[in-house]
């Protein structure tokens, strides 16, 4: 098998069956601090490939789509072929790692509400957070595609913390990676284990990477029992969580927009005389039962031409909230 | 001839349209309610798609109705070249399906006019204005998007191809601004698809379909309407 990709604790395999799918390989490698300390645990591949099984099928079938297609071999997995989006998508429930080296906070303190974070995926430059300005400005990711990330991030967010709740497991944050499909959709890529989320138990012990950053005891052992508990947990008692997003309906500029024009000039009665324009448009407030994925926003854009706005003097736009 | 009179929830002028049509020799209007769905346009050979307010104007005026299923009966007539006219609610139905081009937008003066007005009908002979090209006829309009609106494109072809076949004008049939009681481009009140059997306008023709109602002026185009049932 060709090899596509070699990185940190994986490596990507072309799949000799189909060029649209590939091999994901997990090896037993551990690094922290973008790879200057580095350890090899026997057994640390596969479990983090079993973990990353059931968790993306657990997703899947929540409605997330992500690229796992089946279990290949016992540390591999057989994905669909995606370009990763080389930023890393961190989202936050609980101070810990470089948030609290960042704010100068204590590890522990519970964020008001889960926080989405980007950052740069490049070894060499040590991974540095990015502002969605600069992301865009420098073209390596388009504003929609941020936003789609951010509310991917918060559904899978969303379903892992429910799922692990029921043992007793507190998830402290994660860190996920994008792909696009050949069929240009973007799909959850890379894995789902401890390597990537910090989980604790409900005396804040650490039952992910953490231990082997500090030295703090058995990897594999404590990898193998966080996967225990989590499957002791049952997937069908979570909860269906709803996504809302906004349709805003404008009148395509060029036309005029006589409300608007009625709206200004009763602005300007009540003494409003900076309003140079006002234009009136509509917004639809959409609630969806599954979470945000590429079908999904190809069939809003239909509804948005079958029916939401007239397209001969209408133009629209989707807002993810 | 059979001709289906829709109603949608929210139509309300299809008495007017079914009272009128009563006049014409050899029409047989029946009332079909949107609910029927295609099943109600099965021995239609014309449709009139009345004024009103379906579906309470919302989202945009004849937005909702515009999916409704049986306006897929609507389509399959008028590609079979059957005569369809669609009056005000039924003129922004029409264009909301796509069967006529372009949109009907809220009125320049963002006001629901309601008044009577003069048309320069067109020299051009279309299946609707037999016996009345280049009149200057008198129909009530009332609405408030009656505002036409269409791209340049869009507004050459119908030029080029003779598909305006109602202008609002003043009392002396110039065709101007101060007679435009709406925004619309060009002055243009109705217009027909390239086929020439579906026809839209928001004046209402019912509505000045005999003398005591102030004119009898509209009902030539129902009349011509009925005639093309025939064919």
């Amino acid at each position: 098998m060709d090899l596509i990709h070699e990185g940190k604790a994986k490596r990507v395999l072309q799949d000799p069956d189909s060029p649209e799918r590939v091999i994901i390989e997990f090896t037993d490698t551990v690094t922290a601090g973008d790879g200057d300390k580095k350890e090899d645990f026997t057994g640390k591949g596969t479990i983090a490939c079993e973990m990353s099984k059931y968790l993306f099928k657990y997703l899947e079938g929540k409605g997330i789509d992500t690229h796992f297609v089946k279990k290949a071999e016992e540390n591999q997995l057989l994905c669909k072929k995606a370009e990763i989006i080389p930023i890393e998508v961190v989202c936050r429930n609980i101070a810990a790692g470089s948030f609290c080296r960042r704010y100068g906070i204590e590890k522990g303190i519970e964020l008001t509400q889960p926080l989405i974070e980007f950052f740069v995926k490049d070894d060499k430059l040590h991974d540095p957070l990015i502002t969605t300005g600069a992301i865009i400005r420098l073209g390596l990711a388009e504003r929609e595609d941020l936003d789609f990330m951010r509310s991917v991030a918060l559904s899978v967010n969303y379903y892992l913390e429910e799922l692990f709740k029921q043992r007793n497991l507190i998830l402290v944050d994660f860190k996920l990676e994008f792909g696009r499909t050949e069929k240009g959709h973007i799909v959850l890529a890379d894995e789902i284990s401890p390597d990537i989320m910090r989980i604790w138990d409900s005396k804040a012990t650490s039952l992910d990477k953490d231990i082997f950053r500090e030295d703090k005891g058995d990897l594999v052992a404590t990898y193998t029992q966080v996967f225990e508990e989590m499957k002791k947990a049952k997937p069908d008692e979570v909860e269906p969580r709803t996504e809302s997003i906004q349709v805003v309906v404008e009148t395509k500029s060029g036309i005029k927009n006589p409300p608007g024009e009625v709206a200004k000039k009763a602005l300007s009665r009540l003494g409003f005389a900076d309003v140079e324009e006002v234009r009136m448009g509509k917004v639809f407030k959409i609630v969806l039962r599954k979470p945000i994925t590429s079908e999904i926003l190809a069939q809003l854009s239909i509804m948005n031409v079958k029916l939401l706005s007239n397209p001969i003097s209408e133009k629209h736009k989707v807002r993810l909230e | 001839m059979v001709i289906a009179v829709l109603r949608f929830p929210g139509t309300n002028n299809e008495n007017d349209i079914l009272r009128a049509l009563s006049l014409i020799d050899g029409a047989n209007p029946i009332l079909v309610p949107s609910r029927k769905g295609l099943a109600g346009l099965k021995d239609a050979d014309g449709i009139v798609i009345p004024g009103g307010f379906s579906y309470g104007d919302y989202l945009r005026a004849g937005a909702v109705a515009s999916v409704e299923s049986i306006t897929e009966g609507v389509r399959d007539l008028a590609e079979d070249g059957k005569p369809v006219i669609g009056i005000c609610n039924g003129f922004q139905i029409l264009s909301e399906m796509g069967l006529l081009p372009g949109a009907l937008l809220s009125n320049e003066s963002a006001r629901f006019v309601c008044k009577w007005i003069y048309l320069r009908v067109s020299d051009n002979a279309t299946m609707f204005t037999e016996r009345m090209e280049g009149s200057l006829i008198r129909l009530p309009i009332a609405h408030a998007e009656g505002n036409y609106y269409c791209s340049d494109d869009e507004f050459d072809s119908l030029k080029d191809e003779f598909r305006i076949p109602f202008r609002y004008c003043n009392e002396a049939g110039e065709v101007d601004d101060s007679a435009n009681p709406n925004g619309s481009i060009d002055n243009i009140a109705g217009i027909i698809n390239q086929k020439g059997n579906v026809l839209g306008l928001m004046p209402h023709p019912e509505r000045a379909s005999r003398a005591v109602l102030g004119s009898s002026d509209g009902l030539v185009i129902l009349e011509n309407f009925v005639r093309a049932t025939k064919c």
